[in-house]
């Protein structure tokens, strides 16, 4: 694979990664969990607690949106001890971790900090928040959960191209394959093609399998100015480029299930890294719902536009496929861990320490965010 | 999610309210610019295409077509009870709303068929608030 022009030599760096247990964590709360991955990712990096001076973080749907957005920086950074020289926290949904990851950079880069951490956490199971809130007076009317617009963005998909259930089945039948080699996953067992289609609709067209799982944990990524990577435990994997688009029309606006606002931002981030999606090894996409995999395949250009349906099929994004997706099992399978997870996946893939799953020669990685029903997106593209 | 009995109602604001009050009286205003004739939902301090702040309302004929809908098995609202359709509605006005469609089995409904207002009580509300749904043209 070819390297990007924009050898990433003054370049912010991903200096460390850590995370808590993912899952259902009785008795532990988001700021606990968060603590923890923060206390991993800088023991990852080698670096000191006091190396540490900006704090970014995503607080989770249930802690973020649900409950008020309280200034959650400041209560991760009282429990932490930090009088950081940058901070701040995101509200971008499941686009929000990477949202952090770009703020660090885009701090790093302005002098304002050099050593970032970068923290999503939640724990939806043990605390009184939920994913499966209302949006406005659409409450009237029963349209709740992230789910029933997703549902909404499949049928218009089934609509407009013909994506079959069986289509959507086969991402999270890939999923379930590539959590299977991977020991922090929660649904390591297989799906079949059968069970799929014996599974209860929730929100229909989506069944059950089609829905990301929900879990508590946290995960944290320590972004620093390039000249620390001499400090280093492990080699420090570079930031190529990153980017977003959003789309804020409301459920009204016609078309705003028919397509994704990476459609914009994909091609500009592969552009500033200078790299083509051919070159990319490892692709990392947010995946709440099945659909919203086809959707970012078509918006990122990996096939056209209504294509993604016969794309996928016969496994070729599963394990050993011509383009594995979220090799840690994502959303649908490992847990959520808002979009954390998606980037510490693909540091591990450009480490060379992804074990059973290690994709060989792995150099580059694209990982998307997307969040808020459909509203936001990020991008970001990693290398070695 | 408020998992409470009452039925999670509209709470109209200073730019809502005038759509909810036309609903009481069985009719469908939708915000409109002056300016540039845009029609939008929800309604807001300005318009949403070109932001003008000269708006007025459009008094929809209550006909139009499902332009999007979903079937939701499983309740996440005691008041509401599954099965029920959540449907985008394209009004011939060319606006989109959020409704249900309801008097037709879910396995009858797709994208495109035809359908018309029906303004139904809340149900399980402790008020008369009508809501604006939608029936397949020519149930009654």
């Amino acid at each position: 694979m070819v390297r990007g022009l924009a050898s990433m030599s003054d370049k912010p760096i991903i200096a460390g990664i850590g995370h808590s247990p993912f899952g259902k964590l009785t008795g532990r709360t988001a700021l606990d969990l968060e603590v923890e991955a923060a206390i991993k990712a800088l023991e990852d990096s080698g670096l000191r607690p006091q190396d540490v001076d900006g704090l970014v973080t995503d607080p989770g749907p249930a802690q973020g949106i649900v409950n008020g957005i309280t200034p959650h920086y400041l209560a991760l950074g009282q429990l932490l001890g930090l009088d950081p020289r940058y901070t701040g926290s995101e509200i971008l949904g499941g686009a929000g971790s990477i949202a952090i990851i770009q703020r660090a950079v885009a701090a790093i880069e302005a002098g304002l900090c050099s050593v970032c951490l970068c923290v999503y956490g939640d724990a939806p199971l043990s605390s009184a928040g939920s994913f499966a809130y209302a949006r406005g007076d659409e409450a009237a009317f029963g349209l709740f959960g992230a789910i029933g617009i997703h549902a909404l963005a499949a049928q218009r998909h089934m609509h407009l191209w013909g994506t079959t259930a069986e289509q959507l089945a086969e991402v999270a039948m890939a999923a379930r394959a590539h959590a299977a080699k991977n020991p922090n996953a929660y649904l390591q067992e297989p799906l079949t093609m059968d069970s799929y289609r014996q599974a209860n609709y929730i929100v229909e067209p989506l069944k059950h399998p089609d829905c990301c799982l929900v879990s508590d944990g946290a995960a944290a990524v320590l972004v620093t100015a390039a000249d620390y990577a001499v400090d280093l435990c492990k080699p420090a994997v570079s930031i190529l480029g990153h980017g977003q688009a959003h789309s804020f029309g409301t459920w009204s606006s016609a078309n705003h299930f028919d397509s994704l606002p990476a459609a914009r931002c994909g091609p500009e981030v592969l552009h500033k890294a200078g790299l083509t999606l051919e070159d990319i090894d490892v692709v990392q996409l947010y995946d709440c719902f099945t659909i919203v995999v086809l959707m970012q395949l078509e918006a990122y250009g990996f096939c056209k536009p209504g294509e993604a349906g016969a794309f996928v099929e016969g496994g070729r994004i599963g394990p050993g496929g011509e383009l594995p997706v979220n090799t840690s099992g994502g959303l649908l399978a490992e847990a959520y861990g808002g979009g954390m997870l998606h980037v510490i996946e693909a540091v591990r893939q450009l480490r060379n320490e992804a074990d059973e799953r290690q994709i060989s020669n792995a150099e580059t990685a694209l990982i998307s965010g997307h969040g808020l029903g459909m509203n936001t997106h990020t991008s970001l593209i990693l290398g070695n | 999610m408020d998992n409470e009995a009452y039925y999670p109602l509209p709470q109209p604001t200073a730019f809502t309210t005038r759509f909810w009050e036309a609903c009481q009286r069985q009719e469908l205003e939708i915000p409109q610019c002056q300016s540039c004739n845009h029609l939008f939902l929800p309604g807001g301090p300005v318009c949403p295409n070109c932001w003008s702040q000269e708006l007025d309302s459009c008094l929809a004929s209550g006909r139009g077509k499902v332009a999007n809908y979903v079937v939701y098995h499983r309740s996440y609202h005691r008041a509401i009870p599954a099965p029920y359709v959540v449907a985008i509605i394209e009004l011939e006005e060319g606006v989109r709303m959020v409704s249900n469609v309801i008097l037709c089995p879910p396995e009858s409904i797709s994208i495109g068929m035809p359908v018309q207002v029906v303004f139904e009580k809340a149900a399980n509300a402790e008020s008369d608030f009508l809501l604006p749904k939608f029936k397949p043209v020519g149930e009654d």
